[in-house]
């Protein structure tokens, strides 16, 4: 009898829908341990000095960054622009892989849709922190006023970020909540305490499970997935015209959108491995996040990676070939000026440390993934900081180069967003379930472990298998 | 009634006898029923037309706008309205007085914008023959001096407060008891009554004057005393020049008259309407101002000085055929010296050789040279000399044994501080101590106040009456243009009082000038006297200037003393910063954050050396080190600067203040002790070694990167003046664009920029601070990156070879360019904004919208200039940024035509839109259409070198349209097609082949 060797289970461990249930809701019904407590608390202290920081920047005003008159953002929009990228991993596993029927994402879709929207939260912070003036924040927004003819400037590709990441989040959250309505509704029926069993209750909307519900709960997904597909695109895209309109060498260049698009969905990719690894490990859900999709990612990790390393190299040549004297020193500046080593902590982070997951043997030893998927994040985090800082620090006139440190308050707030991520992801973690459990339980029939065995006894047995040609999930990778 | 024994009170006999009418009524809190059922009726029978609807609507109303009313927090403010409103004072509407700035220094003619009587702009007077129209950044600066919270407020008599009566009966006495002994320290006086006072008040009480100048000018006076039996400086007319050979004379930056010198000599240079230009070779240790500016720059020891001049003046001779002088001297860098004198033997008559040496005998070779030259009666005015300085070192000396042998009682000191700028000052101050009765009038506690009995605090010049003579052909006059701020007295009316004088300063001043400068050809006394007051100067009569000899034995004596000179170790040669002068203007923050024109250094002085000297003392940016010359020992960072002559090091003089105020304490350290005393002359040069500590210190610069990198064809375009002579005017190249091009109708204000005539002075700078309310940042934020300035000038130095060099050449050539916001019609600025903060005039301005921003900076990073600033803290409020005009006393200068910008909005330069708006309306209140030149910008008019063109391109008669395209003319980085305003006109430097070694 000959297996083949890429149909590999989705889910492993012989699970009945009964044990599925209670393996993801365990962490909902259960008290948290002591590691998610002191989990928690790291997080928290983290994100409380990143508001600390927050509130005294608002306070004093932006001096109180490494800011100058040269280099006007650093890491503020180097942060924007990193959480917005760690967005993008989310969105793409539930709506681009739904609609092209990728069955493998059914377990961490739940997971990674959570990650975008805790991502683009943490994102959302630097737009309006960033601002001189942050208490006229909504000048930026086409609200009609008393100011006379005075509207916002449909020319700005700032103005377009506005609209952009509030429609990605809004989309975000909206396909991201519907997904859990049917989990919230099981969670209703799991929990005892009656407090608890209303608040479940009604963030399920009073979920009955008929098939009339169901049906609305399949075509509304499907919708929202079809609405979040060009949102993956365009989201970075929009990013990316932020530096690719405007005049300064190293900012404008064409590569710029798909170049975005592509780091974007490398560093969601690196930092949803990163957050599975842990996730699968500390709430014991190996049988649910398999190595195969693991594997999987990692795959798609040194896709991108590949890609951004494409993206890179274009730019050095582009930069020789458009003959511009500022376009040819901002390349030559980013590789061998006094920022080198930011550039280099960028190429060797992004394009040679995926590569090494060619591997089979590290691909699949989780620690080295791990340690690869931090990588991954680094170096993309190097990445915008490259791009921003790198650029602007010399751009024209000699006589304005200048370079850029940050001060405390800027590190603060940096280590603070995460802390604030972490924050809702552990709070996440213990209070709605991470993994799609209607979802999974969906493909169970085919791919589980039982599953397999089934179809291989049928193989044997001659007989064909029906439900597999039928079930809209079973093209795996 | 339970207090039966208690007295009783009653409210009428009614009470008393309780009444039933009063019981009744005593219930009832009003006399009369309140109508209501009238009311009612009234109501009912529609009279009344209120119904509950109505009630709500007026309640809602009411409530509504006492709250609406309430939230509105109205400022108090203290502005009282006049009771009888002075003629001259519209509010509103600038007022413009003359008057003259003199700071021991430098002579300026001024005008002083005053609005609503407070002066708060200094711009200068075009009609001055002698600062022609030019102002410096001192004297810019001045105005804020007056608003200083740090000036005495009343006088002071052992360090406490105490009343004018009082000190003047004391100092009476103390002076009718001391008579024959009394010395009075004066600084230079340009004004011949004060002078003639003082002649005054040493005929009284037998007291003898000595002047003390910070920076001497000794050596000059007693050279020309020697050679021409006048001690004077003569005029120099570097305009009339063909080549001009500086020695270590720093005279567009710091020597002599500054700012008369650089419209003079970028009027040589000046190739607008002409082909040819001066040449200009200059000698020097260290890189000044007119060093960069020169066309040819030798590097030169400080001992080598006579020594080249002494080859100099051999090399002329001897071509002349006229007998030589004794010793070979140096002939600089391969023989420099003889191109330098066939140069100026082909130009005899037409060239200018100054040295700035304080030694005599370096003088007299230099005043033999000029003579030789013919350049006396052409060049060199020797008989309608300057007046600017009459100290000789030798009469302080004199003082300094005087007081060592107790022969000094008393000892008044005015306008100067020498226990902070003379070099033994230690020696000084022990010996002040000895003096009975010791007044100063410094107008601040400084140095010299604080060791004296009696502080008798003067007035601001803007408060003061005087006069001046600049030059033997012209008087000014100095008026106040505010009434004095606090209880001080000009030191003038201080000497009358004691003099029993019952006159003020004025009718002196008034008296003396009816004496001397009046005669009846003019008018009657009182025109003569208005007319003099509102242009600022009389001319007087000018002598014909005639040619001068020096005798051969002088000359002589002088080579041998020259040829003594020897050279050992390191050699200093210290300076003074065109931002802090000699340091009496120290606590004035908009000098202080003035970047030095070359190091662009603000907030401190430091040792610069060479990069060879550094790398061989393994010194580098930033190392502290011990500077030490005899016992004298000075701490200082090391600033690695290009062009310092090899084994020389440099350290500017005026900083380290012990006693200046909150602004100028403590910055940088004093260099006056390391000035020494060589043949009765004090001189700014010395012998040094150089210590490492191992110590660092940060020097705050605003321009960190140095060389043009390959790109001077886009951004700074210089010529050699053969080059230039082939140039031929570029078609202006019109692009394709998707952009809707703006209607430029109406007025389209443009600006020239003549890099040849710029010299990189900064005086637009403090000028631009001044006028629009640019705030100062002080030291940290420097560091930090974030200057304020709107304007600033781009030092650039030459790298040897093409393209990415970042290391400057060793004796590097140096171009200046004026930066400022540049006005794209095609801003990148204009089209990122999310909020339209910044919007295109009808007028070609790029407006800056203070109270629509939100602060992204995305325009600042997307500005290819780097022009824009931003509010990164409120800098008016905040309590680190002190410097800033934070009390009520130093808002008074802010300009009131300008908003004082929020925290987190970006500011950058608005081509002083509200002078453009004002020369607008008042063409339209003339009804006459806008003259060419009435709109001026606040640089432009500061601007010594008339650098700065401005006006309306459209109008076809204009100056900028007649200059705004030329053959020099681009347009900084006008391949990334902003289109900008701001044309500029390459920098064109005679090349000179260097000699046969």
């Amino acid at each position: 009898m000959v297996e083949s060797p890429i149909r590999e289970p989705l889910v492993t461990g012989k699970k009945s829908y009964a044990q599925v249930t209670d393996d993801v809701l365990r962490p909902i019904v259960t008290a948290p341990g002591k590691e998610w407590w002191i989990a928690f608390l790291i997080s928290a202290t983290v994100m409380m000095i990143g508001l600390a920081c927050m509130t005294y920047t608002l306070f004093v005003g932006i001096g109180t960054w490494g800011l100058n008159k040269t280099v006007g953002w650093a890491f503020d929009i180097t942060n924007f622009v990193f959480w917005v990228g760690i967005g993008h991993a989310g969105t793409l596993i539930s709506a681009i892989l739904l609609l092209f029927r990728q069955g493998w994402r059914q377990s961490i879709n739940r997971a990674a849709e959570a990650m975008t929207i805790f991502a683009v939260i943490c994102a959302a912070i630097f737009p309006g922190l960033h601002m001189g003036r942050p208490w006229l924040a909504f000048w930026v927004l086409p609200l009609p006023n008393t100011h006379g003819p005075l509207w916002v400037n449909f020319n700005s590709p700032l103005l377009w970020d506005v609209f952009a990441i509030s429609t990605y989040f809004s989309v975000s959250l909206i396909f991201w909540y519907t997904g859990l309505i049917p989990d919230l509704g099981l969670v209703r029926d799991k929990v005892t305490n009656p407090i608890q069993k209303k608040i479940y209750n009604i963030l399920s909307f009073g979920w009955t499970g008929s098939a009339r519900a169901w049906h609305r709960f399949e075509i509304t997904s499907l919708v929202l997935a079809g609405l979040a597909t060009p949102l993956v695109l365009s989201v970075h895209t929009i990013v990316s015209f932020d530096f690719a309109t405007s005049v300064i060498p190293g900012w404008h260049t064409t590569i710029f959108p798909p170049y975005f698009v592509a780091g974007a969905i490398f560093s969601g990719f690196g930092m949803v491995l990163t957050l599975m690894i842990i996730t699968r490990e500390v709430l014991n859900l190996k049988d649910y996040i398999t190595d195969g999709h693991m594997d999987a990612m990692c795959k798609v990790v040194i896709a991108t990676g590949s890609m951004v390393g494409l993206a890179y190299t274009t730019e050095f040549f582009i930069a020789w070939y458009s003959g511009s004297i500022y376009e040819r020193f901002a390349f030559i500046n980013r590789a061998l000026g006094p920022y080198w080593w930011a550039y280099w902590a960028m190429f060797t982070c992004n394009v040679f440390s995926p590569q090494i997951m060619w591997i089979k043997s590290i691909r699949s030893n989780m620690k080295a993934v791990f340690v690869i998927s931090l990588f991954v994040n680094v170096g993309m985090w190097f990445e915008r900081y490259v791009i921003i800082v790198t650029s602007l620090h010399r751009d024209y006139l000699p006589s304005s180069w200048q370079m850029y440190y940050p001060t405390w308050t800027e590190w603060g707030i940096m280590i603070g967003v995460f802390g604030i991520f972490f924050t809702l992801f552990l709070l996440f973690t213990r209070l709605l379930p991470v993994i799609a459990i209607a979802e999974v339980k969906s493909i169970m029939k085919v791919t589980s472990d039982e599953a397999k065995e089934k179809l291989t006894q049928s193989h044997a047995s001659g007989e064909l298998n029906i439900n597999v040609a039928h079930s809209p999930d079973n093209q795996k990778f | 009634m339970e207090y039966t024994n208690e007295k009783q009170y009653w409210r009428g006999l009614e009470e008393l006898h309780q009444e039933p009418k009063f019981v009744e009524n005593a219930q009832k809190e009003f006399e009369r029923d309140i109508p209501v059922d009238e009311l009612l009726e009234q109501a009912t029978s529609s009279a009344l037309t209120s119904n509950r609807r109505e009630f709500l609507k007026y309640l809602g109303f009411s409530i509504g706008a006492a709250t609406l009313a309430a939230c509105t927090s109205t400022p108090v403010k203290y502005a009282l309205p006049y009771v009888v409103k002075p003629n001259e004072i519209i509010p509103g509407v600038a007022n413009y007085y003359s008057t003259t700035f003199w700071d021991g220094l430098e002579y300026v003619a001024v005008r002083v914008k005053t609005r609503e009587g407070r002066p708060i702009k200094i711009e200068g007077n075009p009609e001055s023959p002698i600062s022609l129209g030019g102002t410096s950044a001192r004297s810019q600066a001045s105005v804020l001096s007056l608003y200083d919270n740090n000036r005495l407020k009343n006088p002071l008599k052992d360090n406490k407060p105490a009343k004018w009566e009082d000190v003047d009966n004391a100092i009476k006495n103390a002076l009718a008891s001391s008579i024959g002994s009394i010395y009075l320290v004066t600084a230079s006086t340009i004004s011949p009554s004060t002078r003639n006072l003082f002649n005054q008040f040493a005929d009284k009480f037998k007291a003898k004057i000595v002047t003390y100048d910070a920076i001497s000018y000794s050596g000059i006076l007693d050279a020309n005393q020697k050679c021409f039996g006048k001690k004077s400086i003569p005029n120099y007319h570097f305009d009339k020049c063909e080549v001009i050979v500086g020695f270590n004379a720093d005279f567009l930056g710091t020597w002599l008259s500054p700012t008369g010198n650089i419209r003079k000599y970028t009027d040589a240079k000046r190739l607008l309407d002409k082909k040819d230009m001066m040449l200009h070779i200059q000698f020097e240790t260290n890189m000044t101002l007119t060093g960069a500016n020169a066309d040819k720059r030798i590097p030169m020891k400080p001992s080598q000085e006579g020594s080249a001049l002494l080859a100099l003046y051999n090399a002329i001779a001897s071509q002349f055929g006229k007998p030589t002088l004794n010793g070979d001297g140096v002939k600089l860098a391969g023989n420099y010296i003889d191109v330098v004198a066939s140069k100026l033997v082909a130009t005899k008559g037409k060239s200018i050789v100054v040295a700035g040496s304080n030694d005599v005998n370096i003088q007299v070779l230099v005043n033999g040279i000029n003579a030789m030259l013919g350049n006396y009666g052409s060049t060199i005015d020797m008989d309608n000399s300057l007046n600017y300085f009459q100290g000789i070192d030798s009469e302080f000396e004199n003082f300094i044994a005087d007081l060592e042998s107790g022969k000094v009682k008393t000892v008044i000191f005015a306008n100067v501080n020498p226990i902070y700028n003379y070099y033994n000052s230690s020696k000084l101050e022990g010996l002040l101590k000895n003096v009975e009765t010791r007044v100063s009038f410094a107008p601040t506690n400084d140095e010299t106040a604080l060791l004296c009995n009696y502080v008798l605090p003067d007035n601001h010049y803007l408060e003061s009456w005087s006069d001046a003579r600049p030059s033997q052909d012209v008087a000014g006059l100095q008026q106040p243009t505010i009434n004095k701020l606090f209880d001080t007295r000009q030191f003038q009316d201080t000497l009358l009082t004691w003099l029993e004088d019952k006159r003020t300063f004025y009718q002196y001043i008034k008296d003396f000038w009816k004496e001397n400068f009046y005669s009846k050809e003019k008018g009657s006394f009182e025109d003569f006297w208005i007319q003099t007051l509102q242009s600022g100067y009389a001319e007087l009569k000018k002598v014909e200037s005639k040619s001068y000899e020096v005798k051969g034995d002088l000359l002589q004596s002088a080579a041998s003393a020259i040829n003594e000179i020897k050279s050992s170790g390191t050699e200093l040669q210290l300076y003074v910063k065109i931002g802090l002068g000699d340091g009496s203007a120290a606590n004035n923050p908009w000098l202080q954050e003035l970047p030095d024109p070359i190091t662009k250094v603000c907030w401190d002085n430091y040792v610069t050396i060479g990069k060879a000297f550094a790398d061989k003392l393994g010194l580098k940016t930033d190392d502290v080190v011990n500077i030490s010359a005899g016992s004298v020992k000075v701490k200082l960072p090391v600033w690695v600067q290009p062009g310092q002559t090899n084994e020389t090091i440099g350290i500017a003089l005026g900083y380290g203040r012990k006693s200046a105020g909150k602004a100028g304490n403590h910055v940088g350290m004093n260099a006056f002790p390391l000035v020494q005393l060589v043949n009765g002359t004090r001189q700014l040069h010395n012998h040094v070694t150089i210590e490492k500590t191992g110590e660092k210190y940060e020097l705050a610069a605003t321009q960190t990167h140095h060389t043009i990198m390959g790109r001077s064809e886009d951004i700074l375009r210089e010529y050699s003046h053969a080059q230039f002579t082939k140039l031929e005017k570029e078609k202006p190249v019109e692009y394709v664009t998707l952009w809707k091009n703006y209607d430029k109708n109406g007025h389209y204000w443009a600006m020239a920029i003549d890099l040849n005539a710029c010299v990189g002075c900064g005086s637009c700078v403090v000028a631009c601070q001044a006028e629009n309310n640019v705030p100062v940042v002080g030291k940290k934020e420097i560091l930090m990156r974030r200057e304020m300035h709107w304007i600033r000038i781009d030092r650039y130095y030459s790298a040897t070879g093409e393209g990415l060099n970042e290391q400057p050449e060793e004796n590097p050539s140096v171009t200046f360019q004026p930066m400022m916001c540049q006005h794209c019609d095609n801003a990148p600025c204009e089209n990122v904004c999310p909020v339209l903060a910044i919007a295109h005039s009808s007028e070609g301005l790029n407006q800056q919208v203070y109270n629509r921003c939100v602060g992204t900076r995305y325009c600042a990073n997307n500005c290819p200039y780097k022009v824009r600033r931003f509010n990164w803290f409120d800098y008016t409020n905040h309590e680190n940024f002190i410097y800033n005009p934070v009390d009520d006393l130093g808002r008074m200068v802010l300009n009131p035509d300008v908003v004082v910008r929020a925290r987190g909005v970006m500011e950058k330069c608005s081509f002083c839109v509200q002078r453009l708006q004002a020369a607008k309306l008042a063409a339209k209140s003339a009804g006459t259409p806008m003259a060419d030149g009435t709109a001026t910008t606040a640089c432009q008019t500061a601007c010594p070198a008339n650098a700065i063109i401005f006006g309306d391109l459209n109008d076809p008669n204009s100056k900028i349209a007649k200059y705004y395209h030329n053959e020099r003319s681009y347009r900084v980085i006008e391949a990334v097609k902003t289109y900008p305003h701001i044309s500029y006109m390459g920098k064109v430097r005679h090349q000179i082949d260097n000699p046969k070694v």
